[in-house]
């Protein structure tokens, strides 16, 4: 990965133009022609670096609602508990931390009653209790992420 | 957090939305693909995308990466607990940061008692721990909970349409 590949990162993030042809677009301000910027794009997303292109929804202006959950789950009973949560496919981000409660993943559903449900389900199904914790407020929710000044060289990152 | 109305959606609009929700066509013109795919024109493709990013129903229309592989390998959720009548000013405070991704003021209970969510991204643990004492430092809140990341179980984007 290279400035130019940086640069690219870093005006796709926040905004992928939304015009007939996107990649002149970004090649016009990153100093590149369109199949230039359109190889280098397709070349991040073969690398990983992109997982994909597209939108993010706010849950809330589609009728949706979001929560965060947690749970303490003795670690001979983790991968159990974890293939339960994950089949349901309103639960989107899902992570192992260290702490006591040690599983902490977010749901998404239509409304409050079908959430409890869906938590009501994963505690019978594996008697382990789960703290629902909703979002009283949202103060921000922004995931771009600086490229210009990587704390660590990407491309020295295992994959 | 109240939720808003359901807004209503043509089924040719839902099937945009769904191609939009996943990854843009792979082509120097993907909002033509995606008209000719969904039954519409390119502009109606263009005018909706632009409408729903105007209104704040898409927060965000670009290139979602990896963490890992964009130089961020660590995560740690950080939980505090701070008065109500201090929220407003740590959470101005929090969402300042730029290596605070969410911030968030949730109900407590009991069993688990802090009530503000941070996500914070870096490096590598030492350097969230490095951040967290910033955190502390500067925004006067010494009650907390780090809870680093070990492992990734899940991560997608959620399938409204």
């Amino acid at each position: 990965m290279d400035s130019i590949d940086r640069d690219i990162l870093s005006e796709i993030q926040s905004g992928f133009p939304l015009c007939a042809r996107p990649y002149a677009a970004i090649g016009e301000k990153v100093g590149l022609t369109e199949a230039e910027t359109l190889a280098r794009v397709r070349a991040l997303k073969q690398k990983g670096v992109i997982r994909r292109i597209g939108a993010s929804f706010q849950s809330r202006k589609l009728g949706f609602l979001s929560t965060l959950c947690a749970a303490q789950v003795p670690e001979d009973r983790i991968e159990a508990f974890v293939a339960e949560v994950n089949r349901h496919p309103g639960v989107t981000h899902n992570y192992l931390r260290a702490h006591h409660y040690n599983v902490w993943f977010t749901l998404i559903g239509p409304d409050t009653d079908s959430m409890r449900d869906t938590l009501a389900s994963i505690s019978a199904a594996t008697g382990i209790a789960i703290l629902n914790l909703p979002a009283e407020k949202l103060f921000k929710i922004k995931v771009d992420f600086s490229m210009h000044k990587p704390a660590v060289d990407p491309s020295s990152q295992p994959g | 957090m109240p939720k808003e109305t359901k807004p209503v959606f043509s089924e040719v609009q839902r099937r945009i939305l769904r191609m939009a929700q996943a990854d843009l066509p792979d082509s120097a013109t993907p909002y033509a693909d995606m008209a000719e795919a969904a039954g519409a024109t390119e502009a109606e493709v263009l005018e909706l995308l632009t409408r729903l990013k105007a209104s704040g129903a898409i927060r965000r229309f670009g290139a979602t990466l990896r963490h890992q592989k964009a130089g961020y390998g660590a995560n740690a959720m950080v939980a505090w607990y701070v008065d109500d009548e201090d929220m407003a000013r740590v959470g101005k405070y929090m969402s300042s940061r730029r290596e605070i991704s969410h911030c968030y003021h949730r109900i407590n209970c009991l069993d688990w008692p802090y009530n503000l969510y941070t996500m914070v991204h870096a490096a590598s643990p030492e350097e969230c721990r490095r951040i967290v004492e910033e955190l502390v430092r500067e925004s006067g809140i010494d009650d907390y909970a780090m809870l680093l990341s070990r492992k990734e179980l899940k991560k997608t984007s959620m399938e409204y349409f």
